[in-house]
């Protein structure tokens, strides 16, 4: 045992070392930092876009003008909203948790998470209403912290620019070629004396009205020409331009429309705000407590991660111990290693500091997931926290431990045997072509399984020992049947003894073998041999 | 004298292949033991069994009166033949690590791998990666490795090759200083020359089989006494000297010509166990035979593996 403490040791030692695992120690929290963050930076990267209207019916103009408006004010109070949480006075109370919103005017957590819903667009009338950014920042100033930089209002996404001096704008179709040069870039418009490129160019016709479309109404005859309005671009890929347009001109084309027939708009939107709540309840709980809540969606679901955690984790890990163990063979180093340790002393060594190379991956890769998450303020910590808070009492951490320690002695098992009988990287990755064939199995069941966590599918897969950590990990917020559980269980744990005694016979004639790898008959007289 | 090492009828199969036929051996303590014998003849197969890498089909080792070398692993040190390191790591700290593996603690070995280093003129290369070593010192490194321990018991299966000539003489080096320190050297080689300068004692084998076991001056002596001759002239007149047993036309190197080939001007003269290499040089002068060389040294142990091993060697290694 000592000397296999030593080789790990060794192994632990020289892992850390190299590039790829400082690279993949950073790479991740990496992600995880952009995953939060590219929204922001892409908002911020974005410049602001400048929009010409020609509008001929004279009807749109203000609405588009109002919506664009109405889309600054939200950005100006979301990142209000961000700005406060950012600067919260943290010493007061028990931590920025504490910060009661509720108090707040107009800054609801709710609303904050509905963006999109109408009730969101009061929200956001009443925050200006009550004064805006600046009667807001007074009321919290006790409690922000004092050193905080000023409020800075984003800026607008959106710019209406009045159109160029290119003749005759009722003639849309010599205004569109007139207004080409601007959208490709060849001149430029001038914005408060600077010089802008046009992003859109919006036509509404004269005839607006009359090309409505019209349910019950006869689809328009051959030849006629019914376009509509025209948006002019460049850049067909960023459609939120074209998406705010026409939906400011489509609701204000549908308001003209009631007050047309008759229909009294306020009790419409009243009518369209109306729901009846619905609500999911579990069968298998408690009286009482049936009702499905956010922690239950979290159980259900956060198997998945963990399986994803477990997949990866397993794999990068062997793939590491693979790449050393033939690395050993083709340095012939094994030969000085063998006649100082044992052929067992040295597997066992390898499988043990590979292994807590890998769990600092994993700990580090979940260290910083957690440290980001709490990091960063707003509703994705809150749920962060939550996730945090139910993980930890569902009893999903021990089953993840337990499946990966025996997920990562199988696979690492069979993993040595295949890197002891290959002499160079690419033998032994012709042999991990049908092995990784296999262990793609359970990412692809990984987001059915959570859907029918006991059926067929689940119950026949958890049955086979190699996928037994992946699928019973994926059922194990599910109840599944204690028959199941420990019967496979036990098969995993045999299964993986069984890979372990084959590889250290694999092992102990692989690795001082050159030339071609093993026929198959040969592996199996190798197993049997004492 | 005890025996370090034992080997009783020790014989390794691979499949219907004989690698190494019922070898009987016996190492005594003190002593540089040279392994010899061409190329696929079996000698890393045995060592590898000394070794307990491999299990031998059948018979039995004893190192230091252990039935495993494993239990006296801390006693042994090994090179193998085909030399590599750890790339990535210090020349230092690789030494280091072969000897926590047999026994010393962390920090003795660390003081001990840069002892070594300065001592065999690698002082400036103790920091630096093994990648970043030419091959000979790389060598060097492995050597130091198998003996940072200072191990009762060294076995070095072709520790010349690969070495520039100033490094071979670093080898020896290495060996007779261990030698001087009451260590037991076992070595492997296909370089008669080292074998000749450094052993003491040496085992041939050759397809497997062991063809002499002994000291070196025993194996001189498997071969016939003999005098080189170089002469244009005819040396008839020695053929009737009783001293003379037989004469055989050579080429330069001493390997006997065919009977279809005209001799000269290389001849070899075996001569009479107890002759007097004087009288024929005598007789060369009455009879007016101009000698370009007259030479009744020993024989080299090249001579004497080119006569033991002989047609066997050819062939092997074209196996």
């Amino acid at each position: 045992m000592k000397y296999a403490l030593l080789v790990a040791l060794r192994e632990y030692a020289e892992n850390a070392k190299t590039k790829g695992f400082w690279i993949g120690l950073f790479i991740f929290p990496v992600i995880i930092y952009m995953s939060f963050e590219i929204q922001t930076l892409l908002n911020k990267a974005t410049p602001t876009r400048y929009v010409a209207i020609n509008d001929q019916s004279g009807n749109y103009g203000d609405a588009i003008d109002k919506e664009l408006e109405w889309l600054h004010k939200r950005d100006i109070f979301r990142a209000f909203g961000d700005y406060a949480k950012k600067y919260a006075n943290k010493t007061e109370g028990e931590g920025k948790k504490k910060i009661n919103f509720e108090k707040i005017p107009a800054i609801d957590p709710e609303a904050m998470m509905n963006q999109f819903t109408d009730s969101n667009r009061e929200v956001v009338q009443q925050f200006f209403d009550s004064g805006g950014v600046e009667a807001s920042l007074e009321m919290m100033k006790p409690m922000l912290v004092a050193d905080r930089p000023d409020f800075e209002e984003p800026k607008h996404r959106y710019h209406l620019v009045p159109m160029p001096q290119v003749g005759d704008a009722s003639d849309m179709k010599q205004t569109a070629q007139d207004m080409k040069p601007f959208l490709k870039g060849d001149e430029m418009i001038t914005v408060d004396g600077k010089e802008k490129e046009l992003f859109a160019f919006i036509q509404i016709p004269v005839d607006v009205a009359e090309q409505v479309v019209r349910p019950n109404q006869p689809k328009m005859s051959i030849g006629e020409e019914r376009r509509g309005v025209e948006y002019w671009s460049t850049n067909l890929a960023d459609t939120d331009a074209k998406e705010v347009v026409e939906r400011a001109i489509n609701e204000e084309l549908r308001r003209a429309e009631y007050v047309d027939r008759g229909v009294d708009v306020s009790q419409v939107q009243q009518v369209e705000k109306t729901y009846v709540p619905f609500v999911s309840l579990n069968a298998k709980k408690d009286v009482g407590e049936e009702e499905v809540s956010m922690a239950d969606q979290i159980r259900q679901w956060a198997p998945v991660g963990f399986v994803y955690l477990l997949w990866i984790g397993i794999f990068t890990i062997s793939q590491m111990l693979l790449n050393n163990t033939i690395e050993e063979k083709s340095n012939r180093i094994i030969e000085v290693l063998l006649s100082s340790v044992t052929a067992r002393e040295l597997m066992m060594g390898k499988l043990i500091g590979i292994a807590c190379v890998g769990l600092t991956m994993l700990g580090t890769w979940v260290g910083t997931l957690i440290i980001v998450v709490m990091a960063k303020a707003g509703p994705e910590a809150e749920l962060a926290n939550a996730m945090l808070e139910v993980l930890t009492t569902s009893g999903l951490l021990p089953a993840f431990a337990i499946y990966f320690f025996f997920g990562y002695l199988m696979y690492a098992g069979m993993f040595l045997a295949i890197g002891s009988v290959c002499n160079t990287l690419k033998e032994a990755q012709n042999l991990m072509g049908p092995v990784m064939l296999i262990m793609i199995v359970p990412v692809f069941t990984m987001m059915f399984i959570p859907k029918d966590p006991n059926g067929t599918l689940a119950t026949v897969l958890s049955w086979v020992p190699i996928y037994t950590p992946f699928i019973m990990m994926n059922r194990a917020a599910a109840d599944p049947p204690l028959f199941d559980v420990v019967g496979t269980g036990v098969l995993m744990v045999a299964f993986t003894l069984l890979v372990l005694y084959l590889t250290s016979k694999v092992f102990r004639i692989g690795i001082l073998r050159t030339g071609q790898p093993p026929k198959i008959k040969e592996l199996f007289r190798w197993m049997r041999s004492r | 004298m005890t025996s370090v090492l034992e080997l009783r009828q020790v014989k390794k199969m691979y499949g219907e292949f004989t690698a190494v036929k019922e070898l009987d051996l016996s190492i005594p303590e003190g002593a540089i033991y040279g392994f010899l014998g061409p190329n696929g003849a079996g000698k890393t197969t045995a060592i590898r069994m000394i070794l307990e890498i491999i299990q031998p089909t059948s018979g039995t080792i004893s190192v230091f009166g252990h039935s495993s070398a494993l239990e006296v692993r801390d006693r042994i040190g090994y090179l193998p033949e085909e030399k590599g390191l750890y790339k990535k790591m210090k020349a230092w700290s690789i030494i280091a690590y072969f000897a926590t593996l047999k026994g010393l603690s962390r920090k003795e070995a660390k003081k001990r791998a840069y002892e070594l280093l300065e001592k065999y003129g690698l002082k400036d290369f103790s920091d630096k990666k093994t990648e970043a070593l030419s091959k000979g010192m790389g060598q060097k490194v492995q050597v130091l490795a198998a003996i940072a321990h200072d191990p009762d018991l060294v076995i070095l299966d072709e520790p010349f090759s690969g070495l520039d000539p100033v490094n071979q003489q670093v080898m020896e080096e290495v060996i007779r200083d261990m030698a001087a320190r009451g260590k037991t050297i076992l070595f492997s080689t296909h370089v008669m020359q080292h074998a000749e300068r450094i052993c003491n004692s040496i085992l041939l084998i050759a397809r497997g089989e062991k063809i002499f076991d002994g000291s070196i001056s025993e194996a001189k002596r498997t071969i016939p006494r003999r005098v080189r001759l170089e002469t244009d002239s005819d040396i008839g007149p020695l053929r009737s000297l009783p001293e003379v047993v037989a004469v055989t036309a050579v080429d330069l190197e001493g390997v006997p010509l065919g009977a279809e080939q005209i001799g000269g001007p290389h001849w070899d003269l075996q001569i009479a166990d107890n002759a007097d290499p004087d009288v024929i040089l005598q007789s060369c002068f009455d009879n007016g035979i101009r000698l370009r060389r007259f030479d009744h040294s020993d024989p080299s142990l090249h001579e004497v593996f080119v006569n033991l091993v002989g047609e066997s060697a050819r062939e092997a290694s074209y196996r």
